[in-house]
């Protein structure tokens, strides 16, 4: 399979008043297509620095991204946008919905993201049939005109899932997705997350404390301190 | 290109944030303000130099030596062909004094003027005219319609004054009243006359008084006798180097009111003719050394002649009569309506500008409120803004969520602000009669300027101004706070709490 993402050398310092803190010190990673990966580390290890880096919300301070080997690091802003938009799909443990819309605009949201008005208007009734398709398929077919305060934990990260998925992305970076989850709901959000990734061979980054869950991934990568310490490399790595 | 997400999501935010309800009426009550409050003082403006215009004559010759002859000027201002009409005005102050016998009003021992009237007192400012050439310099049957019409407002159900009627011209220069009239008014106030009506020939001159005058003296009457003092300075030194003095009195009979428009001169003036004031001024016609004297002449161009050719027509009078004057006199100017009453006209029209300054103001606040509401948007919406960033959403795109709902704040705020102008300024007389009536409030003082009701014009192109304006505003403030948005880092912003 073919890589879709390659990081090499990212580091990241942060500035504090005049002094520079470093958060990541060299990190090199890969995923290839339809390849679940979890990345293990204690709280301030820089997970999720670094999968703010990898989904291009942020940029390394130096080392490079590569999304089917094209350099990324340094697109424009705008241009940034377009390729996450394009190729990743964000899921938090927080959910991040936006309170005002009801789970189907949360969804459909993230296909009007680079679509001009007009060309908005002339398919907005397939985009929201895709949009109640990927509800439906997530188990919220009946909660679509809800809010995310009318809707549990559960719910609230199916429907980011939902919209993580609505713009085919191949990649899916997960911060924690089960973290504000009660035992069985991570589990059943967990499974769907999998399920969902075998249906579309989707690259999945799961970010997570859990070794449990990290054991069901392909792969695993242990960070510290800013470092990867550990992480079992694919054949490709192996053969470099 | 608008992204399809930043209407979508700005409509959201516009509905379901009430805060935005606070920027459409800042912008909706600024819109409504400057139509309503600038379409009254346009309106005032307005009717206050129609007014102004039709209490004066079109053209003034003035600022002349005190012995003055009108027929030296008449024969050089007469001969442009631009000057259709000359009539002689001779302005004089006086105190009047009503002569009545009967108990109302009869004079008591010790008083003085003041008793004519107890709001205003009894001096005035006598203009002498000659009515017959006075009426083809200025409209003097409106003025008589106008007066007649403000009295009627009072209560007073009073036809016109018909005195320039008269179709006896000797009896119209003298502005005399019909014969029965003068002597039934003779017989009541006591004064001289035949016992038979039918001998008797009216001789008291004519007087019309501004309506202000004489609006509230109900006993008031065509044919009321006044007795009018005059004090002049003939000329040489009396005892000790002190100019000598002349006062002269004589009656003349009330020949009714006329109404100019024009506040000040309507409670000041009253309008005699120009012979018995001559003679009361020491110019008797029968006297071979006396001139037909004026203070002033005014003049009516022809119709139809341009601004600058009105100009061009005020320098060649005024070099004209100045060539008719003795050698070092000072200058004579000719002045239009607008320049006779030029500083009343400034002040109104400083009044205006102050006022637009002051509705540019709150303007200026209601901009401001839209830059609040939306900087507290933001400020609100930040980890909306690292969502959308995390979704794909471009800066420029998130930036165009805020500026839009700026826009439509702007766009809602000026519709409902032209709607409610409009309507208040259809309804504003409707409006005011009913706060009248109901709690003796009035939104505008037009009695104080002698005003109808309340004057209000729209200028369609103002509307469309102030409510492209407003638009324009809100864009540029709502601007701000959506740069601001779009060049917030989407990490910092998914981490806001």
């Amino acid at each position: 399979m073919s890589t879709i993402l390659r990081a090499t050398g990212i580091t990241k310092n942060y500035a504090i008043g005049k002094q520079q803190i470093p958060v990541l010190r060299g990190v090199d990673l890969s995923i290839k297509a339809g390849e679940k990966v979890a990345l293990l580390g204690t709280s301030g290890a820089g997970k999720s620095t670094l999968l703010h880096l990898l989904g291009l919300l942020d940029a390394p301070t130096s080392g490079t991204i590569e999304y089917d080997g094209r350099e990324v690091q340094s697109l424009p802003v705008g241009e940034r946008a377009r390729l996450r938009h394009q190729q990743v799909g964000f899921v938090f443990q927080f959910y991040h919905l936006i309170p005002e819309l009801t789970a189907l605009q949360n969804v459909l949201l993230a296909r009007m993201m680079d679509t001009s008005v007009l060309q908005y208007w002339g398919k907005r009734k397939q985009a929201k049939a895709s949009a109640v398709e990927m509800l439906q398929h997530v188990g919220l077919g009946e909660r679509l005109h809800h809010r995310p305060t009318e809707l549990s934990g559960g719910e609230r990260q199916r429907v980011a899932i939902a919209r993580a998925l609505i713009a085919e992305p191949k990649i899916v970076l997960a911060d924690e997705p089960t973290g504000n989850l009660d035992s069985a709901t991570a589990k059943e959000v967990v499974d769907l997350m999998f399920t969902i990734q075998q249906e579309r061979q989707l690259a999945f980054l799961l970010v997570t404390h859990d070794e449990g869950l990290a054991t069901r991934c392909d792969r695993i990568i242990r960070m510290k301190d800013g470092y990867v310490v550990d992480q079992d490399l694919t054949s490709d790595e192996q053969a470099r | 290109m608008i992204r399809a997400f930043s209407p979508f999501l700005a409509l959201r935010y516009l509905i379901t944030r009430r805060i935005n309800i606070l920027g459409v009426l800042g912008v909706a009550f600024a819109v409504w303000a400057m139509l309503v409050v600038d379409g009254v003082f346009t309106g005032f403006v307005r009717d206050i130099r129609s007014n102004v215009e039709s209490s004066a004559p079109p053209l003034l010759l003035t600022d002349l030596p005190h012995d003055s002859s009108f027929t030296v000027f008449h024969d050089a201002l007469f001969d442009d062909p631009d000057v259709v009409a000359l009539a002689p005005r001779l302005r004089q102050h006086a105190m009047l004094q009503p002569i009545r016998q009967d108990q109302r009003t009869r004079a008591k021992r010790g008083s003085n003027q003041l008793d004519f009237d107890h709001t205003k007192n009894g001096f005035a400012m006598l203009i002498g005219i000659d009515p017959l050439l006075e009426t083809k310099v200025v409209s003097m049957s409106a003025w008589l319609r106008r007066g007649s019409n403000e009295i009627a407002r009072y209560g007073r159900d009073e036809s016109p004054s018909k005195v320039f009627d008269e179709p006896d011209e000797e009896r119209l220069a003298e502005m005399l009243l019909p014969d029965r009239v003068e002597w039934d008014m003779r017989r009541r106030a006591g004064m001289p006359h035949d016992p038979d009506i039918n001998n008797h020939r009216s001789s008291l001159p004519g007087m019309l008084m501004g309506w202000r005058r004489v609006f509230n003296l109900p006993h008031i009457q065509d044919g009321d006798p006044f007795e009018v003092v005059c004090a002049s300075f003939p000329g040489g030194d009396g005892e000790n180097g002190a100019l000598s003095m002349r006062t002269t009195q004589k009656p003349f009979a009330s020949a009714g009111w006329f109404g100019s428009g024009n506040r000040m001169f309507d409670a000041v003036t009253a309008l005699v003719p120009i012979e018995p004031l001559r003679t009361m001024l020491g110019h008797d016609i029968d006297d071979l050394t006396s001139i037909p004297l004026v203070t002033d002449v005014a003049i009516r161009p022809r119709d139809g002649i341009t601004g600058n050719e009105l100009i061009a027509l005020q320098r060649r009078l005024e070099k004209k009569a100045q060539a008719k004057l003795p050698e070092g006199s000072k200058p004579c100017s000719v002045l239009t309506w607008q320049e006779q009453n030029s500083v009343y006209l400034k002040a109104v029209e400083q009044e205006h500008a102050m006022m637009t300054i002051v509705l540019m103001i709150v303007m200026l606040v209601s901009a401001f409120v839209i830059y609040a509401t939306l900087h507290m948007m933001v400020v609100q919406k930040i980890k909306d803004i690292g969502i959308i960033s995390a979704v794909g959403g471009s800066p420029r795109g998130i930036g165009s969520v805020f500026l839009i709902n700026g826009t439509v704040v702007g766009v809602l705020g000026s519709l409902l602000g032209v709607a409610a102008g409009v309507m208040s300024a259809i309804w504003i007389n409707p409006i005011n009669d009913w706060l009248y009536a109901n709690y003796r409030i009035e939104l505008f003082p037009r009695e104080t300027f002698d005003l109808q009701g309340i004057p209000c014009h729209l200028e369609p192109s103002w509307v469309i101004a102030v409510a492209i304006g407003a638009i324009v505003l809100s864009i540029i403030v709502a601007f701000i706070p959506a740069r601001k948005a779009a060049r917030m880092n989407p990490v910092t912003a998914l981490a806001f709490e």
